[in-house]
C-alpha cells in the first residue's frame, strides 16, 4: 500500500477493502460496490478513489462507465490480510 | 462456490444459534420462575448415546455430582427411556428422577427432521399440561424462527457470490462494449480477463483470412516478462486446438477459450494463475461468457471499421469533387492534419470527436462549389457581393452534406468553422462558447494554413508572421484556450519539420 500512513482507513474504506479481499475475481461499479457494501453510492465512489490512490484497487476507466478492482500485488494483498485480522 | 451445506452441519449452525439465542434465555427465565430451580439442558443429537446423556447430566445435575455413587448410570438409563418416548411420540414427555426431581424432555424438529433435545429439571411438583404445552408451543416457534434465519443466511451465502460473478459480467460487458476502436478493445479485453480469472498472462489471436493461422493481436503479461507474438497454426497448441475443435482447452497452467460467432474468429489465452492454482470449470465458464461478449464487441468493432472506411472513401471523394472546383489549393496538407489531431488531443477531445474534425478538415471548404470560379481565383479585393457569396459557403457546405447521416456530426463543424470568438465572424454571429469546439479549432489551424498557403490574390505570409497573426487574434478571432493549444503544438519540432518539408510559405 503506497503512503498508507497518510491516509486514515475509515470502516466504509475496509468494508470495502473486505468486499475485494473476499471476492478477489470482481469487477465493479461504484454502483455495484456500494450495493454489495450497503453505503451510500457518493461517499462510495469517493472511497473507491481512495483506495485506487492507495493501490489497493486498480480502476478501468471507460466512456460509459468505471469499473473497480482488487491490486494483484501479492505484498498489498498479504498486508490487507493481516490488517483485516486485526480487525 | 460451496453451495451445500451438510446435515451435520445445519444442526451444529442450529445449536450454536440456540444456544445464543435472547429468545431461549428469556424463556428459561420465565419457566425457570414457575419450575423453581430448574436445571436447563440441551442435548444436540437426534438420537443421542447413554455416554452423551451422561455427560449432560453430570454437568448439570447438582446431587449425581455430590454423590459420585452409581446413581448417575440408573438417572442415564432412565433419561434415554425418556428421551426414547420423546423421540417416538413427538411429543414434550415428563419424569420423575431417582432423586425425586421432575423433568421433561421436548424434541427439537422441523417436519419429519429431529435435530435434538430441550429438557430441565426443577423441584415443583405439579406442573399443568397447559404450562407444558405453552412452553412446547414457544420453544417450537424460537426453533422455527432460528430456522428462517438459517434458511435466509444459507440462501444469501449461495446467491450472494452468484450476484457478484454476474455483476462482474455485466461490467466487464459494459467495459468492453464501450469502445468500437478494436486497438483499444483488444488490450482491454485481455486486462479484463486477466483481472477476473486472476492470471499473469493473456494473449488473444485472430483467425487470419486463410482460415489457417491464428494471428497474434495482443499479448498482456502482468509480470513485465517480455513475450513473442507468435503465429499458430490452427490445430497446434492449445490455442489453435481450441480453434480447431471449437471449445475451450484447458489444463493446470493455460485456459485456451474460442472466440466464436457463426465460425471461431479467434482464441483468448490465459496462462498461469498468480495463486499458481490450476485452471477451474469456474474459470472456464467465467471465460466463455467473457468470450461471447468479446466477440459481439469485436463484430461490431470491426464493422464500425467497415463503415469507417466507406464514410472516408465517400469523404475523399466528395473531397476531390471539391478540389477539381478549386483547383486543389484547399486541399489540406499532412502537417495540416497533424495539427488539428494534436491540437484536439491537448483539449482532451474523444477519438470520435477528432475523427470529426478530421473529416471536416476535408470538406469544410465544400461550400465553395457554388462561388464562381472567377472569384475564388480573382487576384484583386472582392465587391461586396462577391465577399457575401463567399460567407455563404459554410451554409452552403451543410446544405450539402446534411442528407449524409453518417457525417451529420462534422456539419456544426463546417457551418460554424468561420464564426469568430467575439461573435462579429459568420454566419451566425455566435460568440465564445456558443461556437462549438471542433469549429473554434478548425478556425484557428484554417486560418492558419490560409495565411501560410499561396493563393491567386495574395501572397503567403512567412510561418513565424502567421503564428504571430493567430496569437493577436486570441480572444478576439479566436478562442484563447485553443490558441494556445497551437502555439504549443505549432512549436513542436517534428511540426517545424513537416512544415518545411511542405514548402509551406514558400
Amino acid at each position: 500500500m503506497a503512503n498508507d500512513a497518510d491516509y486514515a482507513l475509515s470502516d466504509l474504506h475496509i468494508k470495502i477493502i473486505k468486499f475485494f479481499h473476499e471476492n478477489q475475481s470482481s469487477i465493479d461499479t461504484p454502483r455495484g460496490v456500494s450495493t454489495w457494501v450497503r453505503e451510500e453510492r457518493s461517499k462510495v465512489s469517493k472511497a473507491l478513489e481512495d483506495l485506487v490512490k492507495l493501490k489497493i484497487l486498480s480502476v478501468h476507466r471507460a466512456t460509459s462507465t468505471t469499473g473497480y478492482s482488487y491490486t494483484r500485488d501479492p505484498k498489498i494483498i498479504s498486508k490487507i490480510e493481516k490488517l483485516l485480522k486485526k480487525k | 462456490m460451496k453451495d451445500e451445506i451438510t446435515d451435520s452441519e445445519y444442526q451444529q449452525e442450529l445449536f450454536d444459534r440456540l444456544r445464543r439465542s435472547s429468545s431461549l434465555k428469556k424463556e428459561e427465565e420465565c419457566f425457570g420462575a414457575c419450575l423453581k430451580s430448574a436445571l436447563w439442558w440441551l442435548i444436540e443429537e437426534p438420537h443421542p448415546s447413554s455416554a452423551s446423556i451422561k455427560k449432560i447430566v453430570l454437568s448439570t445435575c447438582p446431587f449425581l455430582k455430590k454423590s459420585g455413587s452409581g446413581k448417575d448410570s440408573n438417572c442415564v438409563g432412565m433419561l434415554a427411556d425418556v428421551v426414547k418416548e420423546a423421540e417416538l411420540e413427538r411429543k414434550i414427555i415428563n419424569f420423575e428422577c431417582i432423586e425425586g426431581l421432575r423433568g421433561f424432555i421436548y424434541p427439537i424438529s422441523q417436519g419429519d427432521k429431529l435435530y435434538g433435545y430441550i429438557g430441565a429439571c426443577y423441584t415443583k411438583k405439579d406442573i399443568s399440561s397447559e404450562l407444558m404445552n405453552v412452553f412446547a408451543a414457544y420453544t417450537d416457534t424460537i426453533v422455527t424462527e432460528i430456522q428462517k434465519e438459517l434458511e435466509l443466511s444459507k440462501l444469501y451465502e449461495t446467491v450472494r457470490p452468484r450476484a457478484i460473478a454476474l455483476s462482474t459480467v455485466h461490467t466487464v460487458h459494459r467495459l468492453i462494449g464501450s469502445t468500437l476502436d478494436i486497438n483499444e478493445l483488444l488490450p482491454r479485453v485481455a486486462r479484463l480477463s486477466l483481472q477476473v480469472i486472476r492470471a499473469n498472462r493473456c494473449s488473444i489471436k485472430l483467425v487470419d483470412s486463410t482460415k489457417k493461422l491464428l494471428l497474434p493481436k495482443v499479448t498482456v503479461d502482468l509480470r513485465e516478462t517480455k513475450s513473442k507474438l507468435k503465429k499458430v497454426r490452427i490445430g497446434r497448441w492449445s490455442p489453435g486446438k481450441a480453434a480447431k475443435f471449437g471449445r475451450p482447452i484447458r489444463d493446470k497452467d493455460y485456459l485456451a477459450t474460442p472466440l466464436i460467432d457463426e465460425d471461431v474468429i479467434g482464441v483468448i489465452t490465459l496462462y498461469d494463475k498468480i495463486d499458481g492454482k490450476p485452471f477451474t470449470q469456474f474459470d472456464q465458464e467465467i471465460m466463455s461468457t467473457l468470450a461471447e461478449q468479446a466477440v459481439i464487441a469485436i463484430k461490431n468493432a470491426h464493422l464500425y471499421k467497415e463503415q469507417e472506411k466507406l464514410t472516408f472513401g465517400m469523404i475523399k471523394s466528395l473531397a476531390a469533387i471539391v478540389s477539381t472546383r478549386t483547383s486543389g489549393q484547399y486541399i489540406p496538407r499532412a502537417s495540416f492534419l497533424r495539427i488539428t489531431t494534436l491540437l484536439s488531443q491537448k483539449l482532451h477531445l474523444s477519438g470520435y470527436e477528432l475523427k470529426s474534425i478530421e473529416y471536416a478538415i476535408l470538406l469544410h471548404d465544400a461550400g465553395q462549389l457554388i462561388v464562381p470560379e472567377e472569384v475564388l481565383k480573382k487576384p484583386t479585393k472582392l465587391t461586396e457581393k462577391q465577399y457575401s457569396l463567399v460567407k455563404e459557403h459554410p451554409i452552403i457546405g451543410a446544405e450539402i452534406l446534411k442528407p449524409i447521416k453518417a457525417l451529420r456530426t462534422i456539419i456544426p463543424i463546417i457551418l460554424h468553422h468561420h464564426e469568430n470568438y467575439d461573435g462579429t465572424g459568420y454566419p451566425k454571429g455566435l460568440k465564445k462558447d456558443q461556437i462549438p469546439l471542433g469549429a473554434r479549432i478548425m478556425a484557428v489551424v484554417s486560418a492558419f494554413e490560409a495565411m501560410i498557403t499561396k493563393r491567386p490574390y495574395r501572397t503567403p505570409k512567412s510561418i513565424n508572421a502567421a503564428i504571430d497573426e493567430i496569437r493577436k487574434g486570441s480572444g478576439s478571432q479566436f478562442d484563447p484556450r485553443v490558441v494556445q493549444a497551437f502555439l504549443e503544438v505549432v512549436r513542436r519540432k517534428d511540426i517545424t519539420d513537416m512544415l518545411a518539408r511542405e514548402r509551406y510559405g514558400k
